[in-house]
């Protein structure tokens, strides 16, 4: 018997938006399964008609034996029925109840005593003890996040719905939480399915990941996996791997494919090509390349590219450097880097990349 | 207040009757709600003769004495009862020498012409079946003045007291018992002669009910004066006197005391 | 003061707390349904609702009037089934106080119903809250601050109501008279020393009214 969630519909707006969803599943094993697009993509949507909130206009949304949503069929299990803990972005706590009976809001029919028990026990966990009392209005940003998170899970939901939940948070905190955020998950046993559109969260905290774009889900693996090796091109867009280019394989030999790329070329693993396909999209995360200024020196790597650096631009904490090695390619150094090689616009450098970084995708005619 | 049109260049009125008329003059009458018809009859033959307007605000005597005390510009007030009139003479608001009293009414019990309720006499206003009785508002209104008298001389006004629904004007009682949301009303007996939708159940004779009179005169503040007393000798006419006996009105011969 | 008019300031507010009553259901229901519910004819519920700060009061008095007279759709009705008199009666004040006053209340509460996150009625439903629990605990709470405002408006304006009341329940002294009526009638007596004292007691109470509504709205020292 099947205990996971099983949704395929599709939902229209008027102004022509479209979310197809196909086969998205979770559980029943309790993992950690994030939702990657960019802002917009109808990823709150999604969470919002599983949670029963909005409704689909075609398809099925199943919870194991229990028909949450079917076209064709009665009218859709409400909200209430569902046992959903559903967490927006801005955390929606009730403004004019306190702390404690914000997280006990659920526990409705309890009585009184296992009420408190439960919500207690609940605060304990999640760190939360002497915040009773409080309004939402005076806790801190990652406090409030931890109180929605223990309003829904006080309830011992079967599935847990998270929307950009480190969005709202500044980026000291970010981190923070995120660890706490990480541990938590682990030790719950709830299938969760955790929106965001920031990469590093999605790694962090997803065990497997759906990418979407446009309403439509793209393609589903393990985070890293999809983070490196994209499907398709606009699953590569997505997950923002910084250099995609045009290539031709020349040849695949003893496990090695040789791509020609601009003015260069390249020695690649062709893991992820079915057919001897010829015309490919190369991706490279500027990540993998290591840069070497002077004298090239015999490496591990399979490719030395010579270069020249064309732009070096600060993005957030690290340093992006354009190079021109016959084609256009993205390196991230650290800016500690960037001073002791003394790199600056115009000169000549070495990028190095080994053979598994370098990414192929079948590109059409 | 009804707009006044004065046209400059009025020509002497002449005594009482036809005027050579040379030019419009408007001649503004306060008079009684119970007046109503037979003062827009007899203001109409006038203005036809001698070309002056008559404007009437009609309305309770008790509200337009107020209305005089307040300063509302009027040439004739013709009133209901002695008590509003003489309010007005006691505070020199009146030309002396012209109030008159010429005009008599006597009191009617009405009821619904279509399913009223069943009244043979003034007693049987005091039944479970009468719920509501129109007056005019027997604190002020004269015709409600006159028939709380009428009840008490027949020693049924407490009784009725409770059932008393007082209305603004003697014809407001009227309507009250034309809509059907009173039982029945008393009003002056040339009110209920000119509604057909309701009928006298029974009448008040003179000689038991209150002295009804309806004095008229000439006020100190006139804007109009001339062509004001040309209307109020009219009002004495024969013609006038005519018009009243018409309607009902008892015209009494000589002034009342 | 006079017996009488301690009677008659009794009865005014008495009448005036009954029509507020009848109001906040009615008007809760209808300021619930036009910031929510998306259905036709809303329009034209709005604008009906609304009919009664437009139009002139007597002609609203008139059309109660005849309505609820004895020969009137509705006071015909409740007359045969209820032997309940409406007209010149002070079921006929009440009436006419919750008619005037209603569209205020609505137009209060209704503004801040739809100021309520709605992200937040649904939050609760999540929680397992149904639709009832979702209005009492959620909703309404959050919506009081309009509808407390509302509620004072409401009695506030029934208070001070003249218009229809006259046209549909009179002026009976004892039985249907308010405080508006008797200054008016007052003034039509020339009683002015009276109609003035009267109005001083309609000042004040309108005064209190709205202080209590300060005091009630005035958001607590953090």
């Amino acid at each position: 018997m099947n205990h996971g969630l099983r949704a395929s519909f599709v939902k229209r707006f008027d102004d022509a938006v479209v979310i197809e969803i196909c086969g998205l599943a979770l559980g029943p094993d309790p993992e950690v399964t994030v939702l990657f697009g960019p802002s917009g993509c109808g990823k709150t949507t999604v969470l919002r008609c599983l949670a029963g909130l909005e409704r689909p206009d075609e398809g099925t949304i199943l919870f194991g034996e229990e028909v949450w949503f079917a076209s064709a069929g009665r009218r859709p299990l409400p909200p209430q029925r569902r046992k959903v803990g559903f967490v927006p972005q801005d955390y929606a706590l009730f403004p004019h109840l306190s702390v404690e009976r914000n997280i006990g809001y659920g526990l409705y029919g309890l009585p009184a005593g296992e009420r408190r028990g439960r919500v207690a026990e609940a605060m304990r966990w999640l760190g939360l003890e002497g915040l009773e009392g409080r309004r939402p209005g005076a806790l801190s940003g990652g406090q409030q996040q931890r109180a929605a998170l223990a309003r829904a899970l006080v309830v011992r939901p079967r599935l847990l719905l998270l929307d950009e939940p480190l969005c709202a948070l500044d980026a000291p905190a970010r981190l923070r939480v995120r660890n706490q955020l990480r541990r938590m998950l682990r030790r719950l046993s709830i299938p969760t399915l955790l929106v965001t559109h920031d990469r590093a969260d999605a790694l962090a905290l997803g065990d497997t990941l759906w990418v979407m774009n446009q309403g439509k889900l793209l393609q589903h693996g393990l985070a890293h996996e999809v983070f490196s090796r994209p499907a398709n091109l606009e699953a590569a867009a997505i997950v923002a791997i910084e250099t995609v280019q045009p290539g031709r394989v020349l040849k695949t030999a003893g496990g090695l494919a040789t791509v020609a790329v601009g003015a260069a070329t390249l020695t690649a693993l062709p893991l992820d090509l079915e057919t001897a396909a010829e015309e490919v999209y190369v991706c490279i995360r500027a990540e993998e390349v290591i840069l070497v200024k002077g004298p090239s020196v015999p490496s591990s790597a399979r490719n030395c590219l010579a270069g020249t650096v064309c732009s070096l631009a600060r993005e957030g904490p690290m340093v992006r450097v354009g190079l021109d090695c016959g084609f256009p390619l993205a390196a991230l150094l650290t800016p500690q880097a960037c001073e002791e090689m003394f790199l600056h616009q115009g000169d000549a450098v070495s990028a190095l990349i080994k053979a598994p970084h370098i990414h192929l995708i079948p590109r059409p005619d | 207040m009804p707009i006044l049109l004065l046209v400059l260049g009025a020509g002497p009125a002449g005594r009482g009757g036809e005027q050579a008329g040379k030019g419009r003059a408007t001649v503004i009458v306060f008079a009684a709600a119970s007046l109503t018809d037979c003062l827009k009859e007899i203001a109409g033959g006038y203005e036809k003769r001698t070309g002056d307007r008559v404007v009437l605000n009609l309305a309770a005597s008790s509200t337009l004495a107020v209305q005089v005390r307040a300063g509302a510009r009027a040439d004739l007030f013709f009133s209901a009862d002695e008590a509003g009139m003489q309010a007005l003479e006691d505070g020199g608001l009146i030309v002396k020498g012209t109030r008159r009293s010429r005009l008599s009414n006597s009191l009617a019990i009405i009821v619904a012409a279509e399913g009223g309720a069943e009244v043979n006499s003034p007693q049987d206003l005091a039944g479970a079946k009468i719920k509501r009785v129109a007056l005019g508002d027997p604190q002020a209104v004269p015709a409600g003045v006159y028939a709380r008298e009428y009840l008490r001389r027949l020693k049924l006004w407490s009784a009725l007291e409770p059932k008393v629904v007082p209305m603004e004007s003697v014809r407001a009682a009227l309507a009250a018992v034309e809509s059907g949301n009173v039982d029945a009303g008393i009003v002056y007996k040339t009110d209920a002669a000119v509604s057909r939708k309701v009928r006298i159940a029974c009448e008040a004779p003179r000689e038991d009910g209150p002295r009804i009179s309806y004095p008229v005169a000439l006020l100190a503040d006139a804007p109009q004066p001339e062509a004001a007393r040309g209307f109020l000798e009219h009002l004495g006419s024969e013609q006038a006197e005519a018009v009243f006996r018409k309607f009902g009105f008892i015209v009494l011969a000589g002034p009342v005391p | 003061m006079s017996a009488e008019d301690w009677q008659l300031l009794w009865f005014t507010g008495r009448m005036a707390a009954l029509s507020t009553c009848l109001v906040l259901p009615v008007g809760l229901a209808l300021a619930w349904s036009l910031a929510r519910a998306r259905w036709r004819g809303k329009a034209l519920v709005e604008a009906l609702v609304s009919l009664p700060l437009v139009l002139p009061p007597v002609v609203t008095g008139l059309v109660l009037l005849k309505l609820f007279g004895r020969r009137g759709p509705l006071g015909h009705w409740l007359y045969q089934h209820l032997g309940w008199e409406v007209v010149f009666t002070w079921k006929a004040v009440v009436l006419a106080l919750a008619v005037m006053s209603l569209p205020l209340f609505v137009w209060a509460a209704r503004a801040s119903l739809q100021e309520v996150n709605p992200l937040l009625e649904q939050l609760a439903r999540t929680l397992g809250a149904g639709e009832w629990r979702v209005l009492f605990t959620i909703t309404l709470p959050l919506a009081r601050r309009g509808i407390i405002a509302g509620t004072m408006l409401a009695f506030a304006r029934a208070l001070g109501e003249f218009g229809a009341t006259i046209m549909v329940a009179g002026n009976i002294p004892g039985q249907t008279t308010t405080l508006p009526v008797a200054i008016y009638y007052s003034v039509e007596l020339g009683k002015d020393s009276r109609a003035w004292m009267l109005a001083g007691l309609s000042a004040t109470l309108a005064f209190l009214a709205i202080w209590a509504t300060q005091r009630l709205l005035r958001r607590p020292k953090r």
